[in-house]
């Protein structure tokens, strides 16, 4: 039978450091594993496709630009992304990563959501490409 | 208010209110202040995960899974690809299994102290509260060191897992299961033996042995009134069949026993993260699984923080799941709650929530079709067409 | 035009009301800290209540408008008035008049009871559950309450808070009555509805007790209102058992320790039931308070003779 049991807390954390950190002001360093956002590297991408299938989020799409070039665009939407990491796991080649800096994501349009990844040329290309059949969509 | 038989004071509790965390409703009829009678209502974070599941490879379903419940997420996700092994005659290489179970109990620890600082709010005691939350943040820190998040893990895949424990991270975890031990030790003080706490826990929503097997109660609940049953025990899994564990068992089976089962859990949970880090097996983690898993059925339990999990996975040689029912612990309890409220005052009833540790979105999975069938069909022996039937019929019903 | 100063300026109106304000700052503060928490900036409790008071006032349907808006404004005054009667800053007020002291009180309750109005006059059942709670609480601590305060007064022969102030201001009555001081801070605990005695609000129950269907106005005036009666009971309670208050630092050192210890119970200890806070008032505070009284009554009479 005690009344206030948790007095010695009450007392030690008085003169403490708060345990609440002031985020946005003060950032602490992410941890090593953290999943943030994905990254790809598209020089040893065989275009398999495997991440595409395996991804429960339909969260990437692979477009294949030359076969045998091996040139390959990403597209990652990195709003439907559930950041399991099923996709590095899958992929047997290395080319996919979750980055442990990028995971402030937070937007205020959806444009950003959308990330293109491959050589500069490819994404190039592949911009090119799909710009005509968009504005197709606009003119509908 | 109203003293009449028929005008009866009712007091709602959801689907929002403050004393739930997600949404549910229950209605109260009050004499006074005590509860005369309960009803819930469940199924507001219904979201057809288990017709969803059939649409999705078990590759994919692995995620949708393990987003039923925030808190075990992990538990959902072990369930699962312990059974999908099990169905493709696969057994994931030991030291994946000792790392399933020891986030496993990382998860049982986290699971367990955020129940204690909601159980004590509900009883209007914040100091327990913040200090068990602040606490809490030591294991979660380490689980995203681990995993690379704080919730929704995503530590498996079929046939093992994805992370690797490291030196780092078992030295890491020793240390704040050090700190959390002390801390443990500090709480289980105060709840056993602070009297303005004790006087909302002990004796109150007594349940006895024979009401608890009656009610079909699970996990800490019932082992609080003496149930001795823990799947960790009874049917070793995972690393449990290595690294036994301890059942914690308490007679009184009233809120104090209730808290109290919890936090010698919570010892028993240091004691096997120990134990695991000590002697991990060594060896690869992942065995590969074949994306077809062979016809067939399969049940998996694990014990989730609150109780038992059951997973029911039948495939039919494809590469998507014919047919997965899941039956969440908190389902299993919710009825106990209604029954032990009435006859105690409404400022007990969201200790008694609070007591079984009731998750929603766990629970909600299920239609019950209480009229029976106008098309023949006995009421539970409905076929997919009639079911389907039903299903436009009555969102038609609703539309009007 | 020096009377209309003091009741807008000070001692009435906008000092008590900023002073209640910081002192709620100081309160949740505290309380964030003892918790390991950060806790509000210093103007949070301003800010809500300039929030609060540019937010819509929704009249719920069955309610009536003139009594919905009327109540708050009744609670705030009543509270306002009381606090000409005390000395605020150390200043003795200069409309004291014999038995000022149960009028103080008596205002402080108007505010408890404009608050279990405003519960049962709206349908809603959290309300009602809460007004019936806000007055049972009321009922239970209003006696020992007065007990405790009407201590001092009994030794010092004046039911007038200017004359006990002086007579206090010669002794710590909290050495000779301890126990009337235990039960006066525990009470103001009850009356302002303060952790552990806070079951007429308690919002894991009843979401907010009696003010659940206040969201404007009138939620900014109850909260003001508390504010100026934890200023106004702070006062008296330093004022009589602390060894009187003298002068403005006095008051500020005196007040704000007796808050801290309102704070530490207020984060030591778990809600109490309404039933269980009954019976420990009956059971143990007016029967406490009561002994003391008349023992206080018998050395009067004994050291008269």
């Amino acid at each position: 039978m005690k009344l206030g049991g948790m007095f010695a807390d009450i007392w030690h954390a008085l003169w403490r450091k708060p345990a609440t950190e002031k985020y946005p002001f003060e950032k602490r360093a992410a941890p090593e594993r953290l999943r943030g956002a994905l990254y790809f590297n598209p020089e040893k991408c065989t275009g398999c496709g495997m991440c595409t299938r395996d991804c429960p989020a339909d969260a990437i799409e692979l477009v294949t630009l030359d076969k045998k070039n091996k040139r390959f665009v990403l597209r990652y939407h990195l709003d439907r992304c559930t950041f399991c990491a099923q996709c590095v796991e899958t992929c047997s080649y290395d080319c996919l990563g979750m980055s442990n800096e990028q995971w402030e994501l937070a937007a205020r349009d959806k444009e950003p959501f959308t990330v293109y990844y491959g050589n500069a040329e490819d994404i190039q290309t592949f911009m090119a490409r799909a710009a005509p059949s968009e504005t197709d969509a606009q003119t509908k | 208010m109203h003293n009449t038989q028929a005008e009866k004071f009712i007091v709602p509790m959801g689907p929002q209110h403050p004393a739930l965390k997600e949404p549910g409703h229950f209605e109260f009829t009050l004499d006074g202040e005590t509860v005369t009678h309960a009803g819930v209502r469940l199924g507001y974070v219904h979201r057809g995960i288990e017709k969803a599941t059939e649409a999705r490879t078990w590759v994919q379903n692995l995620y949708l899974l393990e987003r039923i419940c925030g808190i075990c997420s992990h538990t959902h996700a072990t369930a699962f690809v312990l059974g999908v092994e099990k169905l493709a005659g696969i057994t994931a290489p030991p030291r994946a299994q000792a790392i399933r179970a020891l986030i496993g109990e990382m998860e049982r620890i986290h699971s367990h102290l955020l129940w204690l600082g909601v159980a004590a709010h509900e009883a209007g005691f914040d100091t327990l509260f913040m200090f068990s939350w602040r606490d809490r943040e030591t294991i979660m820190d380490l689980l995203e060191e681990i995993t690379g998040n704080r919730v929704n893990y995503s530590a498996n895949v079929l046939g093992g897992v994805k992370y690797d424990v490291q030196e780092k991270h078992a030295d890491a975890l020793r240390r704040a299961l050090d700190f959390l031990e002390t801390r443990t030790e500090h709480y289980l003080e105060v709840v056993k033996n602070d009297e303005m706490f004790l006087r909302r826990t002990r004796g109150v929503g007594v349940m006895s042995r024979e009401l608890a097997e009656a009610w079909g109660v699970v996990g800490p609940t019932a082992r609080a009134s003496g149930v001795a049953r823990d799947v960790r025990v009874d049917a070793p899994y995972a690393g449990y069949v290595d690294f036994p564990a301890r059942l914690i068992l308490q007679t009184e089976g009233d809120l104090e026993a209730r808290f109290s089962v919890r936090i010698q859990e919570l010892f028993e949970s240091y004691r096997l993260i120990r134990a695991l880090l000590d002697h991990l097996p060594t060896g690869e983690l992942v065995k590969t699984v074949p994306r077809r898993i062979k016809a067939g059925e399969t049940v998996s339990r694990i014990e989730a923080p609150r109780g038992e999990l059951f997973y029911f996975i039948k495939s039919n040689g494809g590469d998507k799941p014919e047919r997965v029912h899941i039956r969440t612990p908190s389902i299993c309890n919710m009825s106990s709650v209604l029954s032990l409220a009435v006859g105690h005052p409404l400022a007990d009833v969201p200790m008694l929530l609070a007591g079984i540790d009731p998750c929603f979105s766990c629970n909600d999975r299920m239609v019950l079709l209480k009229q029976t069938a106008r098309n023949g069909a006995h009421a539970d022996e409905w076929t997919w067409e009639q079911l389907h039937q039903h299903g436009i019929e009555y969102y038609r019903k609703q539309k009007r | 035009m020096n009377a209309l100063l003091a009741l807008l300026l000070f001692p009435g109106g906008l000092f008590v009301m900023l002073n209640g304000l910081a002192y709620e700052w100081v309160d949740r503060k505290l309380v964030a800290r003892m918790q390991n928490r950060l806790g509000p900036r210093w103007f949070q409790p301003l800010a809500d209540v300039a929030k609060l008071l540019g937010k819509e006032e929704i009249v719920p349907r069955g309610a009536d408008a003139r009594w919905f808006n009327g109540l708050p404004i009744v609670a705030l005054a009543a509270v306002l008035t009381a606090a000409l009667y005390v000395p605020l800053l150390g200043i003795l007020p200069s409309v004291g008049f014999a038995g000022d002291l149960i009028v103080t009180i008596y205002l402080l309750s108007v505010l408890t009871l404009c608050l279990a109005l405003a519960g049962s006059l709206t349908s809603d059942r959290f309300g009602l559950l809460g007004a019936t709670r806000t007055l049972t609480q009321l009922f239970s601590y209003e006696a020992p309450f007065l007990l405790a305060l009407l201590g001092p007064a009994v030794v010092a022969g004046s039911w007038q808070i200017g004359t006990i102030l002086n007579y206090a201001s010669g002794q710590w009555l909290i050495v000779t009555q301890p126990i009337g001081f235990f039960i006066a801070v525990i009470g103001l605990m009850g009356k302002l509805e303060l952790p552990p005695f806070d079951a007429p609000e308690a919002h894991t129950e009843i979401v907010a007790g009696a003010l659940t269907e206040y969201s404007g106005r009138g939620l900014a005036l109850f909260r003001l209102a508390k504010n100026v009666a934890l200023v106004v009971g702070l006062t008296l309670i330093a004022g009589f058992y602390l060894g009187g208050i003298a002068n403005a630092f006095e008051f500020v050192g005196k007040t704000l320790a007796l808050l801290g210890v309102i704070v530490v119970l207020q984060v030591l200890f778990a809600r109490l039931r309404i039933d269980q806070l009954v019976g420990m008032w009956w059971r143990v505070g007016a029967l406490l308070a009561l002994a003391q009284w008349l023992l206080l009554i018998g050395w009067k009479l004994w050291s008269a003779n």
